[in-house]
């Protein structure tokens, strides 16, 4: 009998990230049935339930189908509704070798942290985390963009149309700030400007990792990644070519949801029950103790 | 309440109320003697009818006041026990030893005086490599700490009453490291954190009553039956000063037992006996200078034998921890430092090429000792042991 009978044929990932909640339902082909995305912020920590409950809408399923639930990112650990959770490492690193087998380095930009990952054979084998600074990492990029008044999406492509990026010395974001701020008095073109903080960012970055073994191929995800600049800048401070997935935001959520699947293989592989928990599509308690 | 956890509840409540021993003996007439860090000569004190009490910082405990005299890129555990001192949590102190066991602590040490004076202050300086002239310094340095303190005590210290003392002292070393047999077994009968929790309490109290908690705990602990549960992971834990429950809670609770560690409120003050010897200030001095194995003492050059063979010079430096990995059959280790450690933080990449010589997975985690600090090292735990498991 094929194994795949005995189970529900969904597995969701939940990402809770600083600044986004993803979530994610592949079917038993790893095929990508939904996913939804949404913020995080302060009102909507709670509501990831909601996130899940848009993401089964979208595939018209229910939750009792849905065969394992992992929850990572860093509000992974009060996720009521999840079978397991799994840190956002090992998710983005399972997530990243889904769309390139051939991954070695993996470099994720999220909102309020960055990470490199170490990768052999699709498994995380070291990592660094920066989670201390704000350089580094989305928020660096959302101060700058607001003290140029400019939307943060729009950043990467007026960067591309800079001839002289501008060299930034402060690697911290408020001080990076007034540089910023006295480099427009001086009349120095945006897009110079622009293309300036896209290396800075990089560069500080690109010295993190290099505390791995940086091996092509190099994947960059996040919603950072989203940033043509900011790709380009790291292409150019690591010197070699960077992978970017088509949504690179869904990496770890789709990482997540397959961790859950191979977790339930293994187990009916084993003639063992799924590990499930007693579970609910209830609210986040967030930060309780 | 069974009363089966009677001695692991006694050293949880001297844990959490650390000074009670210490203000009572100070109440009786006692004077008591601060000392920071395990190269303060615990030996010559008790000898001398002083009290010893270890200090530490504290990280639940934001540090405020320190600026006022050290710099913020510095030691965070010594900005917090300055911080503390300044704040009076250690006003009940008669005297103070610093010893010269790192730069932090020795700038500490004459920031301390200028800002917190106490009766006695001994800065004890020890040299940081082994040959027979640094072994001759140091017993100088000693000798000297011997006159001070026989000063403030106000009698002289008899070889015997110092003998003696060893001896006792020597009794807490052996059944400290008979607590650690018992983590031996899968699952331990004790963990990490109860462990910490018991090292930390002995570092309060007198050595006798010390000794007789680890009689309590050792007995006792064999036959409870809520003990740790048994886990995947079975961790090595090497770390400079782990003085707080949580950074211990914190990785166990990522789902792993701590089985042994190479920390200074864990085994490796406890590791090796001092040599009884006939002028016992030898005995003292071989045992500080060569047998603590710190990342501050620089060890290649093993006494007698100075060879420049690295192979050699890491099995002398490390070989101690493969003896751990083997017989409390460690599959992981974590190397845990506080930001801004320079002795341990150089020491991290021979470690970690130790390690791997052994073919012993390990990770290099940073905290910054706050409460802060605990979900960062949360995830980079567990993202550890996900790497042990998949």
């Amino acid at each position: 009998m094929n194994p795949m009978n005995s189970m529900n044929p969904y597995f969701a990932g939940v990402d809770i990230g600083s600044t986004m909640t993803k979530v994610v339902v592949i079917d038993t082909e790893g095929k990508i049935r939904s996913r939804v995305i949404g913020p995080t912020g302060a009102e909507h920590r709670q509501l990831a339930n909601e996130v899940m409950q848009q993401a089964l809408e979208q595939a018209n399923l229910s939750f009792d189908e849905m065969s394992y639930v992992v929850a990572t990112g860093y509000g992974r650990l009060n996720v009521p509704f999840a079978d397991r959770q799994i840190t956002e490492l090992s998710c983005h690193a399972r997530g990243v070798a889904s769309f390139f087998p051939s991954v070695r380095t993996a470099i994720d930009i999220g909102g309020q942290d960055s990470k490199g990952l170490e990768i052999k054979e699709g498994k995380l084998i070291d990592f660094v985390m920066n989670d201390k600074c704000a350089a580094g990492t989305g928020r660096f990029l959302e101060v700058l963009a607001a003290a140029l008044n400019l939307k943060v999406e729009d950043l990467g492509g007026i960067s591309l149309k800079s001839t002289r990026k501008v060299n930034i010395s402060s690697t911290c974001t408020v001080f990076a700030q007034q540089e910023v701020v006295s480099l427009l008095s001086e009349g120095v073109p945006l897009e110079d400007i622009i293309a300036g903080l896209h290396n800075a960012m990089a560069s500080r970055i690109v010295r993190m990792i290099k505390r791995l073994k940086v091996e092509p191929d190099v994947v960059l995800t996040g919603g950072v990644a989203k940033n043509i600049g900011v790709v380009r800048a790291m292409k150019e401070n690591l010197g070699c070519a960077v992978l970017v997935p088509e949504d690179p935001l869904l990496s770890g959520a789709i990482g997540a949801a397959i961790l859950g699947k191979e977790l339930t293989l293994k187990a009916l592989a084993k003639g063992e029950p799924i590990p499930r928990r007693e579970r609910h599509l209830e609210k986040v308690t967030f930060f309780s103790s | 309440m069974t009363g089966e956890n009677k001695g692991l509840t006694k050293a949880k409540e001297i844990y959490q109320d650390r000074s009670r021993r210490a203000k009572e003996l100070k109440a009786g007439g006692k004077k008591i003697v601060g000392y920071n860090c395990i190269y303060s000569p615990l030996e010559m004190m008790a000898a001398l009818d002083l009290e010893p009490y270890g200090l530490f910082g504290d990280m639940r405990e934001p540090t405020s006041k320190a600026d006022r005299g050290l710099p913020t890129a510095f030691c965070p555990i010594m900005r917090s026990l300055l911080d503390l001192g300044l704040k009076g949590r250690y006003d009940f102190l008669d005297g103070m030893v610093m010893p010269h066991s790192c730069d932090a602590i020795e700038k500490t040490a004459h920031v301390w005086q200028c800002l917190i004076p106490v009766p006695y202050f001994h800065f004890l300086d020890i040299p940081c490599t082994v040959h027979e002239e640094s072994l001759e310094y140091f017993k100088g340095q000693l000798i000297d700490l011997k006159k001070t303190l026989e000063s403030f005590a106000g009698k002289e210290l008899s070889s015997e009453k110092l003998r003696k003392a060893i001896e006792t002292y020597n009794e807490q070393r052996a059944l400290v490291r008979e607590l650690y047999d018992l983590r031996k077994p899968d699952p331990p009968f004790i963990s990490g954190t109860e462990s910490l929790q018991v090292i930390k309490a002995l570092m309060s109290i007198p050595v006798e009553e010390g000794n007789e908690l680890l009689r309590q705990v050792i007995s006792e602990v064999k036959e409870r039956k809520n003990g740790p549960q048994k886990k995947a992971a079975r961790l090595l834990v090497w770390s400079h000063i782990l003085d707080d429950v949580a950074l211990m809670e914190t990785i166990e609770g990522a789902g792993a037992n701590v089985v042994i560690d190479d920390c200074c409120v864990g085994r490796r003050a406890y590791q090796a006996d001092i040599d009884i010897t006939e002028d016992p200030l030898d005995g003292l001095t071989n045992y500080y200078l060569t047998k603590i194995a710190c990342a501050r003492t620089f060890r290649e050059a093993v006494f007698g034998e100075t060879k420049k063979d690295r192979i050699a010079d890491l099995e002398s430096k490390f070989g101690y921890m493969k003896d751990y990995v083997n017989e409390w059959n460690v599959n992981g280790a974590v190397l845990l430092l506080v930001r801004f450690c320079d002795p341990f933080g150089f020491e991290v990449t021979e470690v970690t090429d130790y390690f791997n010589s052994l073919d012993l997975p390990s990770t290099y985690l940073e905290h910054g000792y706050s409460e802060g600090s605990l979900a960062p090292l949360r995830t980079r735990a567990q993202a550890f042991l996900e790497t042990l498991s998949s």
